[in-house]
């Protein structure tokens, strides 16, 4: 595996012996559920990221197939990492050849480092590289903030295997495939459907109970979510949290607070209101029905008016 | 012209032996006792004295920043310009930022105001540090500590601006219609990737292109310009006010660092619609 290394040296002085004593703590409590035959998730935790969560809040898991196996997200520190890799070797022995990164936020590729022993490539979107880049610095700067040592180890790997539209990647008897979308989320999501079970790995561009995020344009995330609508999906993994509802119904609650948003701004907008005053009044009708709201959805509003005042 | 990279990157070396020892700030530090303020400090005024700025220039920014990549923030003069006193320049600094100098905004009596407001860009939790240089030349600070959010919040570009539309501009107006001799406020919209340094991380070949200058004037006179640095986030954004006369038009030319040149223009005629809404 080809681990790229931009951890500066300002969070090498923190590398100390931790990491494996609190690996240990997050693997006995990591269960992984088969929500489809050789497809295993684990839920995250909806809470912020803290000591005692060690940045387990996406939901990651990995697809077996019959030569090899695929981690989609790595997860939130390099403790998650080794507790899903831990999970993973009492489901299966096969080697490990793909770590898929699914987008650039924390809590899904801090955990990669895990996985530099295996035999396995790291896949993303084309643009993954370049956002990583910009944000490494500050993404590892918050996480030594909020973990302190427990931080330590966890790295920013940059992918060896880019996507720029679909890639299949064969685990023998099951290709799944690696779609690129267009900016939604971020400008850098990756789904990954299993055509065998009908399972789609959704990663971020689900948001269940947590609050959905907006790291990319917010109408472009709109789009995305009617595309995606259109799939047949029999079964799937939202980045954050799960639901019994079907496919697309369980797409609803995300669209209708995004369309919220768009609908609010683009009138505080056309009222003269600054990005300030925007921030401060739309979108609060939603906020009983998200967790974490008072954490993301003011900086939502700021994506949001960032983009819709060129309109 | 004053290169801010330049100045951003040498207070950055010169910080950099006691970055390391950064640490675990939840609680507000004391402004006087930063670590990181006092090298920029002395490259960029020196040994001058720099007194207390509550009469003279406040800075407003929400002490937790909702989003690292898009901090609102206004400077604002404590007293109208007037030719015998006025605010000749004020520097925006954010301290840990890898380029602290994010702009230094020059005005004058015809300004009416000395007045900005942009968006800035946060690698960390930082104090925001604003400068007034008055026309007697003494200097005065403001300070104000900011935490950024933590976890995915963080400082770049999220969506990339199409190569063709990179330099178009828009002015928003505050008010539909403006009247003649009164300030009015306007926001002057740059579409710019305002790359960040960091962006040479990725690709070491390529200068990171940001906005380094603005200038506006009306009716030919100058009313704000800008050294600017990536510390701004990406379409950069400035409201300001000017003062209108019965008619007359509103030039912004702005330049980057790979030396593009772009400018926008715009009629103001008292009492006509102006875009904005």
């Amino acid at each position: 595996m080809n681990l790229i290394r931009i951890c500066g040296s300002l969070l090498l002085a923190f590398a100390i012996a931790c990491p494996a004593i609190a690996a240990d703590a997050v693997a006995n409590d990591f269960p992984l559920t088969e929500i489809a035959p050789g497809n295993f998730v684990h839920f995250g935790s909806q809470d912020e990221r803290s000591p005692e969560n060690m940045g387990d809040q996406a939901n990651i898991g990995f697809i077996v197939g019959a030569n090899c196996v695929a981690v989609v997200d790595p997860g939130g520190s390099l403790a998650v990492g080794q507790a899903l890799r831990a999970a993973l070797r009492k489901v299966t022995d096969k080697p490990i050849c793909y770590v898929i990164l699914t987008h650039m936020h924390p809590d899904h590729v801090f955990g990669a480092a895990a996985f530099r022993g295996d035999p396995a490539e790291v896949v993303g979107h084309a643009n993954l590289p370049r956002a990583l880049a910009m944000r490494a610095r500050p993404y590892l700067k918050a996480l030594q903030r909020d973990l302190g040592e427990l931080a330590a180890g966890s790295e920013i790997v940059i992918p060896s295997v880019l996507v720029k539209d679909e890639t299949a990647l064969d685990l023998g008897g099951r290709i799944i495939r690696v779609k690129a979308w267009p900016p939604a989320h971020t400008d850098n999501d990756l789904t990954v459907a299993d055509d065998l079970t009908g399972t789609l790995w959704v990663s971020d561009l689900l948001f269940i109970e947590h609050t959905p995020v907006v790291d990319g344009t917010i109408t472009g995330f709109l789009r995305v979510l009617d595309a995606l609508a259109r799939l047949d999906v029999q079964h799937y993994v939202a980045g954050h949290g799960r639901s019994v509802a079907p496919w697309p119904q369980v797409l609803e609650p995300e669209r209708a607070y995004l369309s919220l948003i768009v609908r609010e701004t683009r009138a505080a907008i056309k009222r003269r209101e600054t990005i300030e005053q925007a921030t401060d009044e739309v979108g609060l009708s939603e906020r009983a029905k998200w967790v974490n709201f008072d954490a993301f959805h003011r900086r939502n509003v700021i994506t949001a008016y960032a983009e819709l005042e060129w309109e | 012209m004053t290169s801010l990279y330049k100045i951003g990157l040498a207070a950055v070396l010169a910080c950099a032996p006691l970055l390391s020892a950064f640490a675990n700030e939840k609680a507000e530090p004391d402004p006087a006792k930063s670590q990181y303020w006092p090298p920029i400090r002395q490259i960029m005024f020196g040994d001058r004295e720099i007194l207390d700025g509550k009469d003279v220039m406040r800075v407003y920014l929400s002490t937790r920043a909702d989003d690292a990549a898009t901090v609102p923030v206004a400077v604002k003069a404590q007293f109208d310009q007037t030719p015998s006193q006025y605010i000749k320049q004020v520097y925006l600094i954010v301290e840990r930022n890898p380029s602290p100098a994010a702009g230094v905004f020059q005005f004058t009596p015809d300004s009416g105001r000395a007045q900005v407001e942009t968006r800035l860009r946060f690698e960390d939790f930082s104090f925001v540090r604003a400068i007034a240089e008055t026309n007697d030349g003494k200097l005065y600070m403001s300070s104000r500590w900011v935490k950024a959010a933590g976890g995915c919040s963080a400082p770049g570009d999220k969506n990339r601006i199409p190569e063709n539309l990179v330099g178009t501009m828009k002015f928003r107006f505050a008010d539909e219609t403006v009247e003649a001799n009164k300030p009015a406020l306007v926001q002057l919209m740059i579409r710019h990737p305002n790359e960040s340094a960091l962006a040479s991380d990725f690709d070491g070949s390529k200068t990171p292109q940001f906005v380094r200058h603005v200038a506006v004037t009306y009716a030919g006179k100058n009313v704000m310009s800008a050294d600017v640095d990536f510390s701004i986030s990406d379409n950069p954004s400035f409201r300001f006010y000017f003062v209108p006369e019965k008619e007359g038009e509103l030039e912004a030319v702005v330049e980057d660092t790979h030396d593009k040149h772009y400018v926008h223009r715009e009629l103001i005629v008292e009492g006509v619609p102006l875009p904005g809404g």
